[in-house]
Parts: structure tokens; C-alpha cells; sequence
């Protein structure tokens, strides 16, 4: 009695364990993502408080945080004089930096790659620095003109000594320009760098020249304090002399502002990253609970029924169902805590160590809100999941106790009706929204959620068909149809559990099709409308002019022999239009706009398309309709140098080339972030060999850092790689769900045994062999997964083809196309998948004790 | 089949559980033999060891010494195959309860054994059972569709369906109303009489055991007397003195 209540236990734990898992790994997901950046914060933290421990007051530009891509303003010499002459400053650091400053490797001769930790340029005195972050390692400071002293970090990465020449790409110039090493710097406590970066040090007139084109003008100042003033007096005495663009702050706040703003833009993007994931975990997780309580409360009826019998209310049995559930949840919470902080310090010491990044410190940091909402969600996801099952033992009448009551199914019409009604709502809302065609993709976008939810209705409606279908093509023998007919006969169970996996595999699905349409979308245009060869850009840095080629190295491609003609882009990013940001919209320069239109698929459709005038703008129909532009009005556009009207005279057809694109005049280059060209297409002389010209740009570019050139196969390349590296990051972190999906098959197979553990103790006593058990248990699984598997790729399909036909309309796209064999591909590995699921229950039940299973009560 | 006219026999049956001082002799020397095409009761007080002795004659259960035969077929040493496919070959079973396939129908129940086998049923035979039975007008439906007695007998078809060598059936009328476990009964004695079928039912109801040519007393593990055409009474009365005995123990 005592083993038979000990094994009961045993296995009751083992359910809950599968349960626990899937709220192990949402919460471990959605917390990581949390510990992550909040370990990533601490770690800038510490790196800029190291900056700035001598520094009481910090003076720094105003940045209008609605317009993070504004041009600072400078300030001037006569601001900074009044700023030193204030009573109780000490030392005074003027701040000269510029970022995009790239030093040269001496031994390849090639700029040192971007895309990472800053490149800065700064202006030092002859003194050197009077905050004393940087101190001389070797050498001295820069004091001449083509002197410069790099810091450690940077001297190693570039190959350069003290006495040797090196080659410093200046922004502002548009070319490198070669300067003598007189020095080398090292960071308070013999740090090499920050974080990664490299600091290229010029004498402090000189980096006002090439950063600011002339001399006294100053980002801004660093102030230590006489001995007395404390940090905040002098921040107040400073502020009071400040012209209004500029603001004090005390060193403290300052690095804690700058470490904040920081581990903002990168949490930002982990939590964009990893919670939708977490997201699908959990819901994932509800189902696999939900299933779990829902047989666990089956197989309890007795123990229930005797509860009421004995006298126990509704809500006490409601309650002793919940607690379970609270049970799993905090064990759940706790362990997805744990999990967390492990992908979270992981993550943290896999970005901190990154490349050259080094930042300083280790160690995990998990916030009190980390814990607290992993708690929350943990129990959260386990009551919600657990509250109809609760609600449902409660209803077990205590008359169960004394006799077998057969549980009947509840008739499926309800469920039918409901699933109709919402599949039709769904419907409805993908139409609406396909007709009213540019505002129609959230209405889509909602649609699918909902077609989602009767997806979730309506499947113990198809389990019987479905399964007796696949049935046929799995269920060889006595064993496949005893396990198919398992498998059938409890329609919601199987759903469940099948709607566990057809989460994933529907994400996965349509975000395949959306993908491979935006690729074959993209790959097409390329080809057709795409007369450039060659395209040479930068890679995946902000397209902003601050980085690219210059006028003057596209002036030169131009003039090569083989050269037909070259479409110089020069852009910017996340305008403010009539007041309001348009993170999704590009604003673009173009330097040959007729040979846009010959060479780049640029079409008019209203209108005047041509060499714009100063203050002229030009708009993609779909820009301009979306915001009700008409030819002729002003848009207001602000661009980091300058807000200034504009005047729509023309509009482009929209096309997945000039989609969500603004092409303004020239002259709106001097308000960009800089003046580079970020891209340039190059359309190569007919008969001219392609090979031969990409090789004499590329000698052109040689000098201009992060600047490649690709011939139209890699272009194309690229734009398919980004794509198929996005679906399948997504796979990836979607396996995650059928990873829990699986789980739950594992579970409600390990469930369903249990309850039939006399029924396989008959089977095996009337000569059912072991192999053929497991066969039978290995059907039923198969069924349950590719049912999954067939629903996920049916739903998934027509919501991927749902969003594709909105973004067709919407001309981001040209057309839908559909990866057949990757969803083949999909349904298989999930058949293929629910055989794993199905080994440890397989061998559970071959494993019965016959006389035992007959005997089990 | 069998020369000897055996249908099963065991010899020197010993079964014991557990170890130590918590072992427990279930089974004590016993000797038995079942005639072919003979209807054998077992009986004895509860706890004596009858279902002990019908699982390890039946194969289901290993034995602690001794040798058991079905026909000429040393049971005892078989491993797993080969007891699974002696039971799906020569032996049908009737249990208590929890009995049947949920997922199948009747006739699919019926004939479960020799799908599994993968033999051809015969039809003939088939028919003659489940007209036997009256279970024509209940082949399509499912266990959960019938009455308690009605399940008991697509059971009885079941161990029938495939002519095995012998059919046990362990407290077969324990859970069915006087008139359905008649019913059954009958249909066994039939079986018996009319289609040469060799019978092992275990039960501990004086008035099941009447069906039986023979019934075998068990007490503490030993077979300690046997009756001949029993009839009800004789039977309670042969119960009774060993009742009696157990107390002078
Ligand atoms: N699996 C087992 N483990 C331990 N003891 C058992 C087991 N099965 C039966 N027994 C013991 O063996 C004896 C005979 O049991 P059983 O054959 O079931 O008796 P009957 O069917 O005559 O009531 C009893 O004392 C019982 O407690
Ligand atoms: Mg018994």
C-alpha cells in the first residue's frame, strides 16, 4: 500500500516536473532578458564611472531626446571661458571628440573594421588630460601638426609604436590622412581601453580643425572642483553661466545618465529579442498545464468525489487544485529565476567579451523587478492554466465516490458554433483588411490572432478526421491502429496537446512565407529593375553620413572608362516629419536622379521626378498617400542639422526599392548627420568587363573604412543571407516551443498510460508483445505531433499568406510565394519529433508488470 | 491435440513473494492437472492462492518451483516472447472486469487475439459464438455502449474466438447480477459440452462452481480436495469444512 502510494507519488511528481519545465524555460527566457541587460548596465556603469572619478561637473550639449540623431551644438571659446572663470573650478578638460576617427592597420594597410565599440577622435592639451583618465604609457603628448598619441588598445590594434606613421580616416575631411605616433596612453588602473574602443588623441587645435572645420568652437567641458565646493554647488554655479543649449551635471549623474542611456538601447533590444520568444514559451506552457491539471483532476475524481462526500466544499476542492497549481508555478518561477540568471550572466559575458569589448567587470546582476516578475509570470501562467481544470473538480459530484460514473464527453456543437463564429470573425477582419488595402495590415495583423484562436476551437472538431487521415499513413498494423484510435479517442486531450505544438510551427510557418515573399520580392527586383552592376555601400552600420564614401571618390569612379554612370545616395535616418518621428521612413539625397531612373527602377507617377531644387521634396505614392500629401504641400522635415519646409512636387511608384523613401535636394545634405554617401550603385559600360571595373573601384575605395563593393549576385547575396539568418534565428528560438510542445506530448502520453494501465495489462495478457506496445505508444505520438504539425503549417500558411498579400498591397512586397517543401519539411520533423516524445512512455508501458497492471486499482 | 487428453498441468508448484520475514508462500506444492474439454472450478477462502495458481498456469506469472505445462509446452522458462505469443496462441482469458478495448467495437474486441496473431479468424466458429451469445445485434458497438453482462460476454467470445487450448477465467461473474452471470456460466458449460473447450474459472461462489465437471479446493497454497460433478450445496458443504479446518489450525 505504502509503495503503491509512494509510486503514485512519484509519478504525479513526474507530471508536475514536465509542467514545472515549460515554466522553467518562459520564465528562464522572459528573466534572462532582464538579468542580461541589467548585468550589461552594471558593466557600462562601472566603465563610465571609471571615466569620470575626478570629474565633479560634466557639461554636455542638450540632446532632444524625441531626435537622438540631432547635430549637437558647439560651444564656443568665449562659453567655455566664462564656464572656467566660475568661482571654485579647478582644473578645466575641454571635450573634443569626434566618433568615426579610424586608424589604419600599419601592416595590412587597411582601415580597422567598424560596426562595433566607437571609433573616436580627441583633442588633447600639451599637458595632457587633467582628469587624469588617460595617462602617458610611452612617449608624449601630440603637440604639433600630424602628431597623434593612440591609446594602448588602439596602438596594438593598429600594429603602430611610438615613431612610426599611421593612417587616420577624418570624417569631416572625407579621406585619411597619414600622422606621426608620438604617444602612447593608457587608462587609469592600466586599462588598454574601456570597451573596446579606439581613441586616437590630436593636439587639441589641430582635432578642432578636422573635427570642426576651425578652432574654438567645444563639445563641451569637464570640471573638477576646489577643495570645499562640493560637486552639486559647482554643477549650480556652472548653470547659471551656461548658454540654454547646454546643461551641468554632476560627474555621478552624468555617468549614470550615459550608462542608462547605454544599457537602454541594448535592453531595448533584448527584451525585443527574447521576450516574444518567452512569450511562445509560456503559451506553450499554459496548454502543456493546462492538459496536465485537466487529467490530473480525471484521475483524482475519487479522491475528489470522497472530499465532497466527506464534506468539503466547492471551493475547497477548487482550492486544493489551485494550490497544486501555485506549487508548480513558484518551483517554476524559481527555477526559470535561476535559468534566467544563467542566460542572462552568459549573455552578459558572451556581448561584455565581445570582439574587443572589454568591459570592465563580471558577474550577474538581477534586479529586484527581475525576481518579481518572474514570480509573477510563473504563477500567473501555472493558476490561469490550472483554473478551468480546478473549476472542473469542483463539479465532480461526490456520488463518484461510491460508484464509477462515466465521464461523458460534453457534446462538441457549442464548441462548433464558437469556433465557426470566431473562424468567420477572423475571416472577416483578414478580408476588411485586405480590401482597404494601406491601412488594412494591423486589421490583418488581428485577424490572423483571432484565426489563431479558432484554430484552437475548432481542433478537437478535427482531431478525428485529421487523425484517422494521418492514421492511415502511420498506423500499420493491429498496433498503429490501436494507437491510432488512442490517439483519437479523447479529441480535446489530443488537441491540446497538438495545439501546443501548432503554436510553433505556425509562428515558424508564417514567418517563413512573409520571409521567403520579401526575398523572392527583393531578389526579383534586383534583378529586374536593378540596372547597376555594382553596388558599393557600407555594411550594417547606421546609414547616416558619417560614415561612406566621399563626393570626391564617387566624382572619380565616375570618370573611369568602364563606368556608365554611378547614382550617389547619401542618407539619414529617423526624421521627424511635420513633428513627428517616422522611425520607419528613409530620407535620401540623391546626387543623379535621372540616372536613378534609368538605372534603379525610380518611376514617376505624379508630378515633377528630376534634379530637385532647394527645398523641393519627393515621396513614394504609398509615403504620400498614408499621409495625405498632395503635390505641391509642405512638409516639415527635420533632419539632425536643421528643421526646414519642403515642397512635394513629384511622387515615386512604390516598389520594394523605394519603399517608405523621401528624396530631398542636395543642398539638405549640409543638415545630415555627415556628409558621406552611405551607397552608391554603379552601372557598368555595356561590354565592359564587370570583374575588371569592381576591382578599379574597389582600388578607388580602398581608403574609405567599412566601404565594400558587391557585384549584383552578392548584393542579392546579402539580401537573401540577411533573410534566411533572420528565419532562422527564428526556428531556433522557436524550437524552444516545440521543444515544451514535445514535452507535453511526453507528458499526456506518460498521462494517458497511467489511466490505462489495466487496459495495456489486458493487451498484454491477451498476447499483445512488447514491440507491439511500444509501436502502438509510438503511433499515438506520431499522430498527436503531426496533427500538430499539420495544424500549425494549415493555420500558419494562411496567416503568413494573409500578411504577404497585405504587405503586397502596400507595395513593400511584389508577391506571395510559398516555401512548400520547407513546410513538407516542418510536418515531417514534427512527426518525426513526436517519436522522441514518444520513447520514455513507450518504455514505460512495455515495461508493465502484466499481473500488476491487471491488479492496479 | 494432446494424447494424454491434458490440457494443462502443473507440477510441484511453488510461488512465493517477497523475502525474508515477509515472505509469503502463495503456492505450496501443488499438483494439477486439467483434462481436455473438462470445465475445472477453483476455490478456496480467499487469500488460498486460486489466482496465484491460475496466472502461473496461464503464464502470466514466474514460478518460485516447479514445472507447468499447456499441452505438451513447458511454460515455465519461456521468456517474454515466447509466454506473449503461447497466450495469443493457446490460451483466452476472462477477468473480473476491465475487460475490453474502449477505443474498439465488439466484434473488433472479439476478434482482438487473432488480429494480434495475424491469423485468419473463422467465420464460422465466429458466428456460431456470437449467436451463441446473442451478441449479433451488438458487433458495432462500443464496450461503453453495452450492459455489464453484455461486456462479460463479448469477453467469454473473445477468449473463445481463436480455439485456444484453455480458456481461464478468473472471478468471470464477480461483478454481474445473477441472471447475466447465468448467462455466462451457461454459455462456458456450452463451450465445454457442445465444442470440446478445456475451462479454468476461479471463483468463490458455490452456485458458479456447480457449472464445473470438477472443483479444486485450495487452502494455504495446497490443493486439499477436489469434487466431482458438484452441485451447489455440495460444494457450500465441502466450503464450510474447510472453514472449519482453518479454525482447529
Ligand atoms: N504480488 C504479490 N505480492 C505479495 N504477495 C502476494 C502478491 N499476490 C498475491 N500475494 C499473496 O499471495 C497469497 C495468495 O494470493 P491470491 O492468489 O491472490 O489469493 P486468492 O486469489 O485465492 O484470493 C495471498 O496471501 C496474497 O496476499
Ligand atoms: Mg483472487
Amino acid at each position: 500500500m505504502l509503495r503503491a502510494s509512494l509510486r503514485g507519488l512519484l509519478d504525479r511528481k513526474l507530471r508536475l516536473t514536465l509542467a514545472v519545465i515549460a515554466i522553467v524555460l518562459g520564465v528562464g527566457f522572459f528573466s534572462g532578458a532582464l538579468v542580461l541587460s541589467d548585468s550589461l548596465g552594471a558593466r557600462f556603469k562601472a566603465m563610465f564611472a571609471s571615466v569620470s572619478t575626478n570629474v565633479a561637473v560634466q557639461v554636455t550639449a542638450r540632446t532632444d531626446p524625441a531626435q537622438p540623431s540631432q547635430k549637437p551644438p558647439s560651444m564656443t571659446q568665449a562659453e567655455l571661458d566664462r564656464v572656467a572663470a566660475v568661482d571654485g573650478v579647478g582644473a578645466v578638460s575641454p571635450d573634443v571628440t569626434s566618433a568615426f576617427v579610424v586608424p589604419y592597420d600599419t601592416q595590412t594597410g587597411k582601415p580597422l573594421p567598424g560596426g562595433g565599440p566607437p571609433q573616436l577622435g580627441i583633442g588633447i592639451g600639451a599637458e595632457g588630460d587633467p582628469m587624469g583618465v588617460l595617462s602617458l604609457a610611452e612617449g608624449r603628448w601630440p603637440t604639433g601638426a600630424g602628431e597623434v598619441a593612440l591609446s594602448r588598445h588602439t596602438a596594438a590594434q593598429a600594429h603602430a609604436a611610438v615613431g612610426r606613421q599611421v593612417k587616420v580616416f577624418l570624417p569631416r575631411l572625407q579621406r585619411p590622412q597619414m600622422f606621426t605616433v608620438v604617444g602612447v596612453a593608457a587608462y587609469a588602473g592600466g586599462r588598454d581601453s574601456l570597451g573596446g574602443e579606439t581613441v586616437v588623441l590630436l593636439p587639441m587645435a589641430q582635432a578642432q580643425e578636422a573635427f570642426y572645420g576651425r578652432t574654438g568652437l567645444y563639445d563641451g567641458v569637464s570640471l573638477t572642483a576646489d577643495a570645499g565646493v562640493s560637486d552639486e554647488a559647482l554643477r549650480d554655479r556652472v548653470s547659471a553661466v551656461l548658454p540654454a543649449t547646454f546643461e551641468a551635471k554632476t560627474g555621478k549623474q552624468s555617468s549614470a545618465d550615459q550608462a542608462a542611456a547605454v544599457s537602454d538601447s541594448i535592453s531595448g533590444l533584448t527584451k525585443w529579442v527574447l521576450t516574444p520568444f518567452a512569450g511562445v514559451a509560456l503559451l506553450v506552457g499554459i496548454f502543456l498545464i493546462f492538459n496536465t491539471f485537466n487529467v490530473l483532476v480525471t484521475q483524482r475524481a475519487r479522491e475528489l468525489a470522497m472530499m465532497r462526500a466527506l464534506g468539503a466544499s466547492r471551493g475547497q476542492v477548487t482550492w486544493s487544485v489551485l494550490v497544486e497549481a501555485l506549487i508548480v508555478g513558484v518551483v517554476g518561477g524559481t527555477l526559470g529565476l535561476g535559468l534566467g540568471a544563467l542566460i542572462g550572466g552568459g549573455g552578459s559575458w558572451v556581448l561584455g567579451n565581445l570582439g574587443d569589448a572589454k568591459l570592465p567587470g563580471s558577474g550577474i546582476t538581477v534586479g529586484l523587478d527581475t525576481v518579481v516578475y518572474s514570480y509573477a509570470i510563473g504563477i500567473l501562467v501555472t493558476v490561469v492554466a490550472a483554473l478551468l481544470p480546478a473549476l472542473r473538480a469542483s463539479r465532480v459530484p461526490p456520488l463518484a465516490a461510491m460508484r464509477e460514473i462515466a465521464v461523458t464527453d460534453r457534446p462538441l456543437r457549442l464548441r462548433a458554433a464558437v469556433g465557426v463564429v470566431v473562424g468567420l470573425g477572423a475571416a472577416a477582419l483578414i478580408v476588411l483588411g485586405l480590401r482597404a488595402q494601406d491601412d488594412g495590415l494591423s486589421m490583418v495583423a488581428a485577424g490572423c490572432g483571432v484565426a489563431f484562436l479558432a484554430a484552437i476551437v475548432l481542433g478537437p472538431l478535427v482531431t478525428r478526421p485529421v487523425g484517422r487521415a494521418v492514421g492511415l499513413l502511420v498506423g500499420w498494423g493491429v498496433a498503429g491502429s490501436l494507437g491510432v484510435r488512442n490517439a483519437i479517442r479523447n479529441p480535446r486531450r489530443t488537441a491540446v496537446t497538438a495545439s501546443a505544438l501548432m503554436i510553433g510551427v505556425m509562428l515558424v510557418t508564417a514567418a517563413s512565407v512573409v520571409a521567403t515573399s520579401f526575398k523572392e520580392s527583393v531578389v526579383r527586383a534586383l534583378d529586374t529593375t536593378l540596372r547597376a552592376e555594382l553596388t558599393a555601400a557600407i555594411g550594417f552600420q547606421q546609414p547616416d553620413g558619417r560614415i561612406g564614401i566621399s563626393s570626391a571618390a564617387v566624382a572619380r569612379i565616375r570618370q573611369l572608362p568602364e563606368v556608365q554612370e554611378v547614382v550617389a545616395m547619401h542618407l539619414a535616418v529617423a526624421p521627424r516629419l511635420n513633428g513627428e518621428t517616422a522611425a520607419s521612413i528613409g530620407v535620401g539625397a540623391i546626387d543623379n536622379v535621372p540616372g536613378a531612373q534609368r538605372t534603379m527602377g525610380m518611376k514617376r507617377v505624379s508630378g515633377e521626378v528630376r534634379a530637385l531644387n532647394a527645398g523641393e521634396l519627393v515621396a513614394d505614392e504609398n509615403t504620400a498617400k498614408a499621409r495625405n500629401w498632395k503635390l505641391g504641400d509642405t512638409v516639415r522635415i527635420a533632419l539632425p542639422g536643421a528643421e526646414r519646409p519642403y515642397r512635394l512636387v513629384g511622387t515615386v511608384e512604390a516598389s520594394p526599392l523605394w519603399a517608405n523613401f523621401l528624396v530631398v535636394p542636395m543642398p539638405a545634405v549640409a543638415d545630415f548627420a555627415g556628409p558621406l554617401i552611405p551607397q552608391a550603385m554603379i552601372d557598368v559600360r555595356d561590354g565592359a568587363d564587370v570583374a575588371a571595373t569592381q576591382a578599379k573601384v574597389e582600388e578607388i575605395l580602398v581608403d574609405f573604412p567599412s566601404v565594400t563593393v558587391e557585384d549584383k549576385s552578392s548584393t542579392t547575396r546579402q539580401v537573401t543571407q540577411v533573410v534566411d539568418i533572420a528565419v532562422l534565428i527564428i526556428t531556433v528560438l522557436l524550437s524552444l516551443a516545440m521543444v515544451i510542445a514535445l514535452l507535453g506530448i511526453l507528458n499526456t502520453l506518460l498521462l494517458s498510460i497511467i489511466e490505462r494501465t489495466r487496459e495495456l495489462g489486458m493487451l498484454r495478457a491477451i498476447g499483445l508483445g512488447r514491440g507491439a506496445v511500444v509501436r502502438m505508444i509510438g503511433t499515438e505520438a506520431v499522430l498527436m505531433s503531426a496533427f500538430g504539425g499539420l495544424l500549425g503549417v494549415g493555420v500558419g500558411l494562411g496567416i503568413g499568406v494573409a500578411l504577404a498579400k497585405a504587405l503586397v498591397y502596400q507595395d513593400a512586397i511584389t508577391g506571395v510565394w510559398v516555401p512548400w517543401w520547407q513546410l513538407v519539411a516542418a510536418v515531417v520533423v514534427a512527426a518525426v519529433a513526436g517519436v522522441f516524445a514518444a520513447i520514455v512512455p513507450a518504455v514505460r508501458a512495455a515495461r508493465l508488470n502484466v499481473l500488476r497492471a491487471i491488479a492496479y486499482e | 491435440m494432446e494424447t494424454t487428453g491434458i490440457a494443462a498441468r502443473a507440477e510441484g508448484l511453488w510461488k512465493r513473494y517477497g523475502s525474508g520475514e515477509a515472505q509469503v508462500t502463495a503456492l505450496a506444492g501443488v499438483d494439477v492437472a486439467l483434462r481436455s474439454a473438462e470445465f475445472t472450478a477453483v476455490m478456496g477462502p480467499s487469500g488460498s492462492g486460486k489466482s496465484t495458481l491460475m496466472h502461473c498456469l496461464a503464464g502470466l506469472d514466474t514460478v518460485s518451483a516447479g514445472e507447468v505445462f499447456i499441452g505438451s509446452t513447458r511454460v515455465t522458462g519461456l521468456r517474454d516472447a515466447g509466454l506473449t505469443a503461447l497466450r495469443r496462441d493457446q490460451i483466452g482469458f476472462v477477468f473480473q472486469q476491465f475487460n475490453l478495448m474502449p477505443t474498439l467495437s465488439a466484434q473488433e474486441n472479439i476478434l482482438l487475439p487473432l488480429t494480434i496473431a495475424g491469423r485468419k479468424p473463422d467465420m464460422a466458429w465466429f458466428d456460431t459464438i456470437v449467436d451463441t451469445l446473442g451478441l449479433r445485434d451488438r458487433l458495432s458497438h462500443k464496450p461503453t455502449e453495452l450492459s455489464g453482462g453484455q461486456q462479460q460476454r463479448v469477453a467469454c467470445a473473445r477468449a473463445l474466438a481463436g480455439r485456444p487450448a484453455v480458456v481461464f477465467a478468473d472471478e468471470p461473474t464477480g461483478n454481474l447480477d445473477s441472471r447475466s452471470g447465468a448467462e455466462v456460466l451457461r454459455f462456458l458449460r456450452e463451450a465445454v459440452d457442445a465444442h470440446r473447450q478445456t475451462i479454468v474459472m476461479v471463483t468463490h461462489d458455490a452456485g458458479a462452481a456447480s457449472y464445473a465437471d470438477r472443483v479444486v479446493f485450495l487452502k494455504d497454497g495446497q490443493i486439499i480436495s477436489e469434487l466431482a460433478a458438484p452441485t451447489a450445496d455440495a460444494v457450500h458443504d465441502q466450503l464450510k469444512s474447510l472453514e472449519t479446518s482453518g479454525d482447529g489450525r
